[in-house]
C-alpha cells in the first residue's frame, strides 16, 4: 500500500468535493441549499463504489451514490462525455423523491468511463400533490404526486435535453426557484467532472485505478480496526415511531446487531420489521441502510473515512416489501430521509453504547418539527408566490460518552451539518414574523452528560395567510438516554389563534394560519448519557445559574443542591447523591 | 522617519522605513505581560544597531503604525470584560444557536461551543421592529432604565446591544445607547447597527459582544501604550493595523476594538500587494504566509482584496464567527512545524497537529523527537544546518534524521530520504489545497495569478506549490519573513463604511439610493477631512452587496456611485453583477433581474509613497549542495546568498537561495532571478506530465 500515494490523491479529490459544495452552496436560489447546506457532492469510480464525498448530510452519502451510478449505467450501458443525468427515483438507489440527483460519468480521452461525479440536493419543492417535500400521510407514489425521475438524461454532449426541464417547469412550483437550484447542480457536477478530468491527466487513469483499491482498503482496514477494539457480541434493540396516518398504533422497529471483533465485521439484521406502510415513511433500500450505518459511525467512526471499504465492514441485512428495507413500488417514501431512518440511526447507536463502554451515544431528538417546516404561500410584499424550507431553532443533540448534546443536531440523520436561517433571513425570504426562538428549559435529557434541551419556536404570517407544513415524531416516544441518562423533552405543536389561545395540534399535517395567528414548535430534546448524579456538581451549578435547569430539577435529578445565592451546598449535595435513585 | 510594530506570540517585529525609504527589520522577544515593554524593547534594538539613543530615534519618528495581537488572545483566553448582551424580547440565545454547521461529525468528543455571552448575562427588552422597518412594539423608555439597574447589579463591564432589524431602523438601538450612556456612564456600549449593519443577527450580536468585550482592555492598553511611547520621546502619529488591512488612528479603534482583531494576516496582502505590482507581471496574485503552524492563504484580484464576514476566531464552528468585515484568509494546519505521522492504517499524515514553539522541530534539539516539514526540509537538503537565521542557531541533522526514519520511513518502508520527500509533497499538496479553496471561492484563477511566498517556512515548496497550480510566476520578496510588518508601512488610512438601502434592479428605488450613497459620502468625507495633514492623497471606493431574486448569499461587486442615478446607469449595475456571478461560480443568469442588499464605500488615504529597497547589484558565486528532490532524486544544486545573485540574470533550478531567516527551493526544470529589490522572482516551469486540459464549456 502506498501511504504516501494515497495521502496525495485522496486529498485532491477532497479538494475537487469541497470546490463542487462550494459551487451549490453560493450559486443556489433555495434556502434549503443555500442557507441550509441540504445537499451532497461525492465521487464514486466507474465499478459504483463510493470513493470519497465531502463532509455533508451522511444520510445522503453511505449507500445511495453507489446504487444511483448502478441504476444510471444499467439505464445507458454506453456512457458518453458530455452525458448529464437526473435521477431521484426511491425505488432505484435515491434516499427521497424531494433529493435531486444530478450524475455525471467522467470519461476519459480514450472515451472510457472511469468516475461518476454526483450532486444530490433537497428541493424546495418536487412537484408533490402538496407543497411539502415530506408527504408523510402519503397513501401511495400517486398521492405523493412527485415528479420520479430515473436516471433520465438531461444533457447530451454538454447541450440541455429539454424535454424534462420543460416537463419540471409546469409542475415545480415556483419554478424560476427551482431553475436556479438546477442550474448550480448542473455546475458542480460539470466542476467536478472537469477537475476529475485534469486529475486523470496528469497522474494517469491506471494510477488513480491503483489509488482507488489501496483508499478502499485503508477504509476497510481503519475500520475493521475500529470493530476490533469492541467486545465480541449479539445485541438487538427495539424502538417505536409515534403513531401517524396509516400506523395509528405507531411502528415498532426491531434491530439484531452482531460484532465479530476477529473478524472486523458488524451484522445488523432490519428484516424483522413490519411491511411497507400506507403512508410516506417508509425508508429506501439507500437510506435504510445508511440509517443502520450511521448508528454505527456515531459509535465507533472517529478515525474511519467513510468510503466503500469502511462500509463493506458493515452488513446491513434488508428485506424487500419492509417499512425499514427495499420498498415496493408504488408504496410512498416521502420522509424516507427523516423519521423512521431517524429510528434505526438512533436505535443502533444506543444499542451500541448500551454494549460497550465509550461506545455508541444516547437518542437524538426526532424531526422534522414546524420550526423547519415547508412553508408557503403568496408573499404581500410582491405578490409572489413562494414555497420553501425554513430553518429555525431544532436542538436535539444527544449526550454522548465524552461531550453533552451538541446542540443544533437538527437530527441524527444530518449530523449537525444543516446550517439555521437567522430570524432576520427567514423574514426577508417570507412574509413571517419570528416571535420567539428559545431553549426551554428542564428539556434536557439528564445524564452525565446531559442532552440538548428543546427549543420554543413561535412564528406566523405577516398581512397573509401560510401554509405549514411539518411532520414530527418524538410527541409520544421521545429520544432515549442510555447508562442512566435520561429522554429528552418531546415534541409539541400548537396553534396559537388572534386571541392569544393555544390550541393542541398533531404531530404532523398542513396547518393553514390565518394573519395574527402563529404556530407553536417545541422541537424534541436530545437524550442524556449516563447517570445524571454522575454529573459534577459544579458543573450542574453552572447548568442552574445559566437557565439550563432549574434549581428544583437539580436537587430532584442530579442530586445537586444549591443555596439561596446559587452556591452549592456541597453537605446537601452529598446527601442526596448518597441516597438510593428514587426516579 | 515611520515605524511599524508588529507585536507577534513570540518576536516583536519593528520595521523602521528611513528617510531614503530602505526598510530594515529588527526582532526582539516579545513580553506578553507588558507588550509595550517589548516594543520599547525592540527600539532599543534598533538603536543599539544604529548607534543613537533610544529617544532621539523615537523622536525622529512622525508614525507609528502598531499590529497587536492583544485584542485576538483576549478573545481566545476569555479574558475580556464582563459582557452583557441586550436582544430583542423573545430571543435570547442568539449567541448560542449560531447558524448551524459542524465539522468531523462522527468526532463526538468534541463539545459544543458556548456562547460568547453567557445567557445569565442575556437580557431582553420588550420591543419589535419588522423586516420593513415598522415599529411592531415600541421600546419603552422606562424598561432601558430598568435594564440599566439590572446590568449595574449584574456588574457588567460592557454591554452589547443587538436587536431585531436595528440595520432597517435603528430607533431602538439608538435609544437604549442614550438611557445607557447616560444611566451607566463609565460602561462602555456597542450598538449592533452601529459598528457593523449587516443582516442575520447573529454575525451582528457576535461582533457588537466581541468589540464591547474588548474596549475596556483596549481602551487601557492603547492609552497605556500612547503615554510611555511619548515618554520614551516618540511624538508622532500612533496609528492601529485593522483586520481589512489598513490603519485607523489609534483613537478610533480604542471605540472599536473589533477592526485590530485579525489585523496580523490581513496585513500579508498589503505587503503582496504591492511586491506583486513592483515584480511580477501577473494582476491577480495569491498570497501565502507560511508560519510554524499554519498557512494563511489571501488573495488580490484587480487589486482588490476580498473581505469575509465568515471570520472565525479559533477554529470553524467551534471557536465564534465575527460576523465583521476582514480580509478574507484562510488557513490549513501546514507550516514549518506540522508533525508527521503514519496511521494504524498505513496514511501519511502532516499537521494540523504541531510542534508549537516548545518543543519545536526535532533539528532544533529542544526535545523534539517528532517530524515536522523543517526535518525534512533538513534532511532533503533544502536547509543549511550551519546557517540557520543566518547561523546564529545550528540545526541537528542526526535527530532530524532520526525523526524522519522512526516515525514515516519505516511505517512506510521507505528510505529516509524517500520519507523526508513524501512528508514535502504531502505538506505541499495541503497547501494547495488551501490555496484552491480561497481561489475557488474568490473566483480567482490561480494560473494566471503570481503565488507571493511570506513567512519563515515559504521557501521550502513556494516554487512547487506555484508548479502545481499552474501559476506563471512566483515571488518570494526580501521583506517576505516580514510581510505583516511590511504591510503594515505601506498601508493606507482606510475605513469602510456600509449602509443597508436595499431595491431590486427591476424596481429600482432612485431616491433612496440617492440617499444612501449621499450619505456614505458624507461619512467618507468626514474620515478624509479628520485624517489629517500627512496624508498624500485620498480615494473614496463604492460597491454594492448584491444576487439574484432568492439566493442568500451576495457578491460584492465595485461600483460607480453615478450609475445609480439612471435607468441606464442601472441596467450596467446589472451587467456588471452578472460578469461577477460569471466569474465566482462560472454561470450567469442573464435575463434575471438583481436584489440590492446594502451600498458600501470605503474611503482611503495615502500616507506615504512607498519605495522599494535597492540593494546591491549583487555578483558572488554559488557553492553547491546536494539535495534530494521528490520524483527526481539527487541533485547538486547551487547554493546562493541572496546577496550574492547578480541583479536581473536569471538562473536555472535545482538551486537553493539561502537568506539570513528563509532558505528558498528552486526546484529543477524552474528558473529565478533577482529583482533590484531584493525579491526573488522565479518561473515555476511546467507541471510533470501535466497536458493543459482545455475546459469543456458547458
Amino acid at each position: 500500500m502506498d501511504g504516501v500515494r494515497m495521502a496525495v490523491l485522496s486529498s485532491r479529490m477532497n479538494v475537487i468535493v469541497e470546490g463542487m459544495m462550494n459551487t451549490i452552496f453560493r450559486s443556489s436560489r433555495s434556502g434549503v441549499l443555500n442557507a441550509a447546506h441540504d445537499f451532497s457532492c461525492c465521487i464514486v469510480s466507474a465499478d459504483h463504489q463510493l470513493v470519497i464525498g465531502a463532509e455533508s448530510l451522511p444520510i445522503h452519502m453511505m449507500s445511495g451514490p453507489d446504487l444511483i451510478s448502478r441504476a444510471i449505467a444499467e439505464a445507458y450501458p454506453a456512457l458518453t462525455r458530455g452525458d448529464a443525468f437526473l435521477h431521484n427515483s426511491p425505488y432505484n438507489g435515491n434516499s427521497h423523491a424531494a433529493d435531486h440527483c444530478m450524475v455525471v460519468p467522467v470519461i476519459d480521452d480514450e472515451g472510457v468511463h472511469r468516475f461518476t461525479v454526483l450532486a444530490k440536493a433537497h428541493q424546495a419543492d418536487c412537484g408533490n400533490s402538496q407543497p411539502t417535500t415530506y408527504m408523510a400521510n402519503a397513501r401511495d407514489v400517486y398521492e405523493e404526486g412527485a415528479l420520479i425521475f430515473d436516471a433520465c438524461r438531461v444533457q447530451q454532449n454538454y447541450a440541455d435535453v429539454s424535454d424534462i426541464l420543460r416537463m419540471l417547469k409546469l409542475r415545480i412550483r415556483v419554478p424560476e426557484q427551482w431553475w436556479g437550484d438546477y442550474l448550480a447542480l448542473l455546475g458542480a457536477v460539470r466542476l467536478g467532472e472537469r477537475r476529475m478530468l485534469e486529475l486523470g491527466r496528469e497522474v494517469g487513469w491506471d494510477t488513480l485505478g491503483e489509488f482507488v483499491v489501496e483508499w478502499l482498503d485503508y477504509g476497510e482496514t481503519m475500520m475493521a480496526d475500529a470493530i476490533a477494539a469492541l467486545p465480541a457480541g449479539r445485541f438487538s434493540a427495539r424502538t417505536e415511531h409515534d403513531p401517524y396516518p396509516g400506523a395509528p398504533d405507531g411502528v415498532p422497529i426491531n434491530v439484531d446487531i452482531g460484532v465479530d471483533p476477529a473478524a472486523g465485521r458488524i451484522d445488523i439484521d432490519l428484516r424483522e420489521n413490519v411491511d411497507c406502510l400506507p403512508n410516506g415513511l417508509n425508508l429506501t433500500e439507500a437510506t435504510a441502510r445508511t440509517a443502520a450505518m450511521i448508528g454505527v459511525f456515531n459509535s465507533i467512526g472517529e478515525n474511519v473515512p467513510p468510503n466503500a471499504g469502511s462500509l463493506r465492514r458493515i452488513n446491513v441485512a434488508l428485506r424487500e416489501n419492509c417499512a425499514v428495507g427495499v420498498p415496493s413500488h408504488p408504496h410512498s417514501c416521502s420522509a424516507a430521509t427523516t423519521n423512521l431512518a431517524d429510528r434505526v440511526s438512533n436505535m443502533v447507536q444506543r444499542a451500541f453504547a448500551s454494549f460497550a463502554e465509550d461506545v455508541g451515544m444516547a437518542e437524538c431528538g426526532a424531526v422534522i418539527p414546524a420550526a423547519a417546516a415547508v412553508v408557503s404561500g403568496t408573499d404581500p410584499r410582491n405578490g409572489k408566490n413562494f414555497v420553501n424550507q425554513i430553518f429555525l431553532a431544532v436542538t436535539g443533540g444527544a449526550g454522548t460518552p465524552w461531550t453533552d448534546g451538541w446542540l443544533t443536531i437538527f437530527h441524527v440523520g444530518c449530523g449537525g451539518m444543516l446550517r439555521r436561517d437567522s430570524v432576520e433571513g427567514a423574514e426577508t425570504a417570507h412574509p413571517i414574523r419570528v416571535r420567539t426562538q428559545k431553549l426551554v428549559r428542564d428539556t434536557e435529557g439528564a445524564g452525565r452528560f446531559r442532552g440538548a434541551p428543546s427549543a420554543y419556536v413561535e412564528y406566523g404570517p405577516v398581512g397573509t395567510t401560510l401554509s405549514v407544513a411539518y411532520g414530527t415524531d418524538g410527541a409520544v416516544n421521545p429520544a432515549q438516554g442510555i447508562r442512566g441518562g435520561l429522554p429528552g423533552g418531546p415534541s409539541e405543536h400548537y396553534r396559537r389563534d388572534a386571541q392569544g389561545n393555544l390550541h393542541p395540534l398533531g404531530s404532523q399535517g398542513i396547518i393553514e394560519l390565518a394573519d395574527g395567528e402563529t404556530i407553536v414548535s417545541v422541537t424534541a430534546g436530545g437524550g442524556g448519557y449516563g447517570d445524571p448524579r454522575e454529573r459534577p456538581a459544579e458543573v450542574v451549578r453552572q447548568d442552574v445559574a445559566e437557565g439550563w435547569i432549574s434549581p428544583e430539577r437539580a436537587a430532584e435529578v442530579y442530586g445537586v443542591a444549591l443555596g439561596e445565592n446559587g452556591a452549592l451546598d456541597s453537605a446537601r449535595t452529598a446527601e442526596l447523591r448518597g441516597r438510593p435513585v428514587s426516579a | 522617519m515611520r515605524f511599524a510594530v508588529d507585536t507577534g506570540g513570540t518576536f516583536t517585529d519593528l520595521v523602521i522605513e528611513d528617510g531614503s525609504g530602505s526598510l530594515t527589520i529588527y526582532k526582539s522577544p516579545t513580553t506578553p505581560a507588558d507588550p509595550v515593554q517589548g516594543i520599547l524593547d525592540a527600539f532599543q534594538v534598533a538603536a543599539d544597531e544604529l548607534g543613537r539613543s533610544r529617544e532621539s530615534l523615537l523622536s525622529a519618528g512622525s508614525m507609528l503604525f502598531h499590529g497587536t495581537t492583544r485584542g485576538l488572545n483576549a478573545v481566545l483566553t476569555g479574558n475580556v470584560a464582563r459582557t452583557a448582551l441586550v436582544t430583542t424580547a423573545g430571543h435570547p440565545d442568539m449567541l448560542l444557536l449560531r447558524e448551524g454547521g459542524r465539522t468531523q461529525i462522527f468526532n463526538q468528543r468534541r463539545p459544543y461551543p458556548d456562547p460568547y455571552v453567557p445567557r445569565s448575562l442575556t437580557f431582553e427588552l420588550a420591543e419589535r421592529i419588522d423586516a420593513q422597518g415598522e415599529v411592531v412594539t415600541a421600546l419603552d423608555e422606562a424598561a432601558v432604565v430598568e435594564l440599566a439597574r439590572s446590568l449595574r447589579a449584574a456588574e457588567a463591564e460592557a454591554v452589547a446591544v443587538c436587536l431585531l432589524w436595528s440595520i432597517v431602523n435603528p430607533a431602538h438601538e439608538l435609544l437604549v445607547g442614550e438611557v445607557l450612556r447616560r444611566e451607566l456612564p463609565d460602561v462602555p456600549v456597542t450598538l449592533s447597527h452601529h459598528l457593523n449593519p449587516c443582516l442575520r443577527e447573529y454575525r451582528r450580536a457576535s461582533s457588537a459582544a466581541i468589540d464591547a468585550s474588548l474596549k475596556p482592555l483596549m481602551t487601557t492598553y492603547i492609552a497605556g501604550a500612547r503615554a510611555r511611547l511619548a515618554d520614551a520621546g516618540f511624538q508622532g502619529r500612533l496609528l492601529m493595523m485593522t483586520s481589512s488591512g489598513g490603519a485607523l488612528d489609534a483613537a478610533i479603534v480604542a471605540d472599536a476594538p473589533i477592526h485590530s482583531l485579525n489585523s496580523g494576516p490581513s496585513m500579508a496582502p498589503v505587503a503582496g500587494r504591492f511586491f506583486a505590482g513592483l515584480d511580477a507581471e501577473a494582476d491577480m496574485a495569491v498570497v501565502a504566509d507560511t508560519g510554524g503552524t499554519s498557512y494563511d492563504v489571501s488573495v488580490v484580484r484587480d487589486g482588490r482584496i476580498p473581505w469575509t464576514r465568515e471570520s472565525w476566531i479559533g477554529q470553524p464552528f467551534l471557536g465564534h464567527m465575527t460576523g465583521f468585515p476582514s480580509v478574507d484568509v484562510r488557513s490549513v494546519g501546514a507550516g514549518g512545524g506540522s508533525l508527521a505521522y503514519v496511521d494504524a492504517g498505513g496514511m501519511l499524515h502532516v499537521g494540523p497537529e504541531s510542534a508549537s514553539a516548545v518543543p519545536g522541530p526535532a533539528c532544533y534539539g529542544r526535545g523534539g523527537e517528532r517530524p515536522t516539514l523543517t526535518d525534512a526540509c533538513l534532511v532533503l537538503g533544502y536547509l543549511n544546518p550551519d546557517y540557520f537565521l543566518g547561523g546564529r542557531s545550528r540545526l541537528d541533522v542526526d535527530a532530524a534524521v532520526k525523526a524522519v526514519d522512526v516515525h514515516v520511513a519505516r511505517p512506510l518502508g521507505l528510505p529516509v530520504h524517500e520519507a523526508a520527500a513524501a512528508i514535502w509533497e504531502l505538506a505541499t499538496e495541503h497547501m494547495v489545497g488551501a490555496i484552491e479553496e480561497i481561489t475557488s471561492h474568490q473566483g480567482v484563477d490561480p494560473s494566471r495569478a503570481v503565488l507571493v511566498g511570506g513567512g519563515g517556512a515559504a521557501g521550502f515548496n513556494t516554487v512547487a506549490i506555484g508548479r502545481r497550480l499552474s501559476c506563471p510566476e512566483v515571488i518570494v520578496p526580501l521583506m517576505g519573513p516580514a510581510l505583516s510588518a511590511a504591510g503594515a508601512l505601506i498601508s493606507e488610512l482606510s475605513r469602510g463604511f456600509e449602509v443597508n438601502g436595499k431595491t431590486r434592479s427591476d424596481a429600482f428605488d432612485h431616491e433612496r439610493v440617492a440617499a444612501v450613497i449621499g450619505e456614505l459620502e458624507t461619512r467618507c468625507r468626514k474620515f478624509i477631512d479628520d485624517a489629517g495633514k500627512d496624508i498624500l492623497s485620498s480615494e473614496v471606493e463604492y460597491a454594492m452587496e448584491a444576487r439574484y431574486p432568492n439566493q442568500v448569499w451576495t457578491l460584492e461587486v465595485p461600483i460607480d456611485p453615478e450609475l445609480t442615478r439612471t435607468p441606464e446607469g442601472v441596467e450596467k449595475l446589472v451587467e456588471a453583477f452578472h460578469i461577477a456571478h460569471q466569474e465566482t461560480f462560472a454561470v450567469a443568469d442573464a435575463a434575471s433581474p438583481i436584489e440590492i442588499e446594502s451600498w458600501h464605500a470605503r474611503a482611503s488615504c495615502r500616507l506615504s509613497d512607498p519605495r522599494p529597497p535597492v540593494l546591491a547589484p549583487g555578483g558572488g558565486t554559488p557553492a553547491s549542495r546536494e539535495i534530494y528532490l521528490a520524483g527526481a532524486g539527487w541533485r547538486t544544486a547551487a547554493v546562493w546568498r541572496l546577496e550574492d545573485v547578480p541583479v536581473e540574470r536569471p538562473q536555472p533550478g535545482p538551486a537553493i537561495v539561502e537568506t539570513a531567516t528563509t532558505a528558498i527551493l528552486v526546484d529543477e526544470g524552474a528558473s529565478f532571478v533577482r529583482r533590484s529589490s531584493g525579491t526573488l522572482h522565479m518561473v515555476p516551469g511546467p507541471r510533470g506530465e501535466a497536458t493543459t486540459a482545455k475546459a469543456e464549456v458547458i
